[in-house]
């Protein structure tokens, strides 16, 4: 048996290395090695910011790290649509397939490869990027605030949109409102669509209260930032009169007061410090006893200060645009995070087009990859408008079915969004880290990896004569 | 006691079908023939007559549309039989970016072999098929003749049982054709199974102990080649240092005595035998030296020269 997995694993080895020399030895890994350095080096210098720190940051993580990884992604996928395709075309695939090689050593042994060139590759954009960082920050002198940080984020305790689902049937069914025809199911999963970016209305004069209980305590005398964003019906910008307190349960009665005046779109956010929660210092707090231990639940309100005549009403996604900010260890750490997450994704479309690789041609492949990434990005907003009053139909069901399915892939595949974390200076939870690894870097490629085998193992690896 | 036999097919069949899955091309028609252990086992036919589409199926690479296939008792895709067998292709296609050094290591690793095992048969084949000087240098710019040698070399980095070698001399020179024989012959010697296919019949009949001779997919003859090419009514007699005098009255007498018509002819050399010759007072024609690993993992067949031992 150890015998066994030893001589596999030198077999899997040996497929890795030879991928990955036939990588380094060809003119498409300078060509992208050129662009990549191209993308880090000179793009952040080229594009202008607004002069602040912010800016520049979001230039750095934002740009430079999406244009890379972007560029990266379309490496990964054509390079994996070559690996068998090409091997097969030019028929060398015909000495290797007559050793005693499974088709599972020789599919995870090309995914490897491309594993471990897409870590060195990320490994040197993050890096020329963390660099130009420190650079930045050591040239310009950026003060603490200005400096990218790592923040845990904790959205308002609501129920979750299913539970909101359940209860919105519920009093649907009491003044019989229920649509005709829709089964429950197909009920649910709208409203609990709608629950999802379901805004609220506050309207002048009005106050709203929020919930939070963060994830680990804080110690007191730590910053919390608070985060609001306003939008309104139309989506233009208006002025945000108001006001926002924010209290701590563990020490009641003092609260911290924020005037905003800002304009609606704007992510909108003050540092509070806690320590004026037992102290008295910062905003018109009252003092109160309970000084020391940890503060874990607190509760924010704003007030709409706006002219009732003139003003217009504030929206707010209660699940997306209000959170409280807390430090959440260091950039670097978070960073790496990000470079994990987005590893995980290159491993996906290495698994993909490599699969499509063991179906295809290199140009059928790398034709369908292209089509299907375009397709699965757009597809989004086509499961989105679907209706269930479409699917009388057995091939709307089907289609339904499939778009969805690609919908609830995708958006798995893409939920870390470690770049928006990043430029926001959002903490990517270990939790979020592992469920994209996963999905992104075992599950789906599994997938993936068992229906390659199956054409690898039916497919023929020589042609007439 | 019956000797085993190391290549069975029956009903054998491969029809090719285009994209839409019609018929174009019965490669093979229901092919019957077996190969026995330790013997050198040529399959000739002219282009197109299904040679490397049979030894593709013996080899796993292409389905058969119909029949069965046995290769050392099992199917060609079991992996165990895979790990026993030894293929150099028509064209050798190998990866123009790696050396023959990383190359033999590659095909080594493919077996699952150790590190230092995979080191010392790759050094041991390299110096075998005389590509030591040319180790480290990329495949891609090598000539035809010395690809080839890296294919052969591949070819027998797991000490194979069975070798099935599609046109082995295929781009060779005079003298690396000899070397490929005299290698086959060194291995079948040592007891290993040899298929090969070829379109030269000259290369064939100095190695091979049976052959099959296919065209358009079909089996025309099969068997030894001395039963095949004897002709039981005709005697020859080759006699060295006679003068014409000796020879007409030689002739004459048998005529009379027999009264038989009596064919003169003075043997020549081959024109493969003079140029080897010729070749030789430069020292350039050399032996493959057997590699002491393959000496090592296979028996011999003493005193079983078969056609080989014509050379």
């Amino acid at each position: 048996m150890f015998k066994a997995v030893t001589e596999s694993a030198r077999r899997i080895w040996g497929v890795t290395v030879l991928a990955v020399r036939a990588s380094l030895r060809t003119k498409g890994v300078t060509a992208l090695l050129v662009l990549l350095a191209v993308c880090v080096g000179v793009l952040p210098n080229v594009v202008k910011g607004d002069g602040t720190p912010e800016g520049e940051l979001h230039i750095l993580l934002a740009y430079t790290l999406g244009f890379a990884f972007g560029i990266l992604c379309l490496a990964t996928l054509w390079a994996a649509c070559a690996l068998f395709a090409a091997e097969i075309d030019s028929e060398r695939m015909s000495l290797s397939a007559v050793k005693p090689v499974r088709a599972a050593e020789f599919w995870v042994g090309k995914w490897f490869a491309l594993l471990l060139l897409n870590a060195a590759l990320l490994l040197a954009v993050y890096a020329g990027v963390y660099a130009q960082v420190l650079w930045r920050m050591h040239r310009k002198g950026w003060e603490e605030a200005d400096r990218p940080a790592s923040r845990r984020v904790t959205r308002p305790e609501l129920p979750t949109p299913r539970e909101e689902a359940r209860q919105t049937l519920e009093l649907m069914r009491q003044k019989n409102l229920t649509p005709k025809g829709l089964a429950e199911k197909a009920i649910l999963r709208t409203l609990e669509e709608r629950a999802q970016d379901k805004y609220d209305v506050i309207n002048p004069g009005e106050q709203v209260r929020w919930q939070f209980r963060l994830l680990r305590p804080l110690r007191e005398g730590a910053p919390v930032t608070v985060r609001v964003t306003f939008d309104t019906e139309y989506s233009t910008r208006e002025h945000v009169k108001g006001v926002c307190r924010l209290g701590c349960r563990e020490r009641p009665g003092k609260t911290v007061e924020v005037a905003l005046d800002d304009f609606t779109r704007n992510a909108l956010e003050f540092v509070v410090d806690t320590r004026a929660f037992s102290q008295g210092s910062g905003g018109r707090g009252q003092e109160s006893g309970g000084a020391g231990g940890a503060l874990q639940n607190f509760e924010l309100t704003f007030a709409h200060a706006g002219d009732p005549k003139k003003a217009s009403a504030l929206m707010v996604r209660f699940r997306q645009d209000v959170a409280l900010l807390t430090p959440g260890g260091s950039f670097e750490a978070n960073l790496a995070r990000a470079a994990c997450v987005h590893w995980g994704v290159l491993a996906l479309l290495a698994a993909f087009g490599l699969t499509l690789s063991a179906c295809f041609s290199l140009p059928v492949a790398a034709f369908v990859a292209t089509v299907l990434l375009v397709l699965t990005l757009v597809g989004n907003s086509v499961a989105e408008v679907i209706s269930e009053e479409d699917a009388s139909l057995w091939q709307n069901r089907v289609g339904i079915w499939v778009s969805r399915g690609v919908h609830e892939a995708s958006l798995r595949a893409m939920q870390a969004a470690p770049l928006t974390a990043l430029t926001r200076g959002e903490r990517i939870e270990g939790g979020v880290l592992g469920a994209s690894l996963a999905w992104n870097g075992l599950l789906l490629p599994l997938c993936f990896a068992a229906a390659g085998c199956w054409v690898l193992r039916r497919r023929e690896m020589a042609d007439a004569g | 006691m019956e000797v085993e036999k190391v290549i069975e097919t029956r009903g054998l069949r491969k029809t090719f079908r285009d994209f839409w899955r019609r018929p174009t091309v019965e490669a093979v028609k229901g092919l019957d023939f077996s190969v026995r252990q330790g013997e050198v086992f040529g399959m000739l036919g002219p282009n197109g007559s299904g040679k490397s589409t049979t030894l593709k199926m013996l080899l796993g690479l292409l389905h058969p549309t119909k029949g069965e296939i046995r290769v050392l008792g099992a199917a060609p895709s079991d992996t165990r039989v895979k790990a026993r067998i030894g293929y150099l292709p028509e064209v050798s296609h190998l990866h123009p970016f790696l050396t023959p050094r990383e190359t033999l290591m590659y095909y080594a690793s493919l077996f699952g072999m150790a590190h230092g095992e995979a080191v010392r048969r790759t050094a041991e084949l390299l110096s075998m098929v005389d590509l030591t000087q040319a180790a480290d240098r990329a495949v891609g710019r090598f000539s035809k003749g010395m690809a080839r040698r890296v294919g052969l070399a591949q070819a027998l980095v797991n000490a194979p049982e069975l070798l099935i070698l599609d046109e082995p001399t295929s781009g060779l020179d005079p003298i690396g054709c000899r070397e490929v024989k005299d290698l086959v012959c060194l291995l079948a010697k040592s007891g290993v199974t040899v298929l090969m296919t070829s379109h030269l019949l000259s290369d064939v009949e100095d190695v091979c102990d049976r052959v099959a001779i296919l065209d358009r997919g079909a089996l025309r003859a099969e068997g030894k080649i001395a039963d095949l090419l004897r002709k039981p009514e005709a005697v020859r007699f080759l006699i060295e240092g006679l003068s014409s005098e000796a020879v007409a009255a030689l002739r004459s007498e048998i005529e009379e005595r027999a009264g038989c018509r009596v064919q003169l002819d003075y043997p020549a050399m081959s024109l493969e035998s003079f140029f080897l010759q010729v070749v030789a007072q430069d020292g350039r024609l050399r032996t493959f030296e057997m590699a002491p690993f393959l000496r090592a993992t296979q028996g011999t067949r003493e005193g079983e020269g078969g056609a080989c031992s014509k050379l």
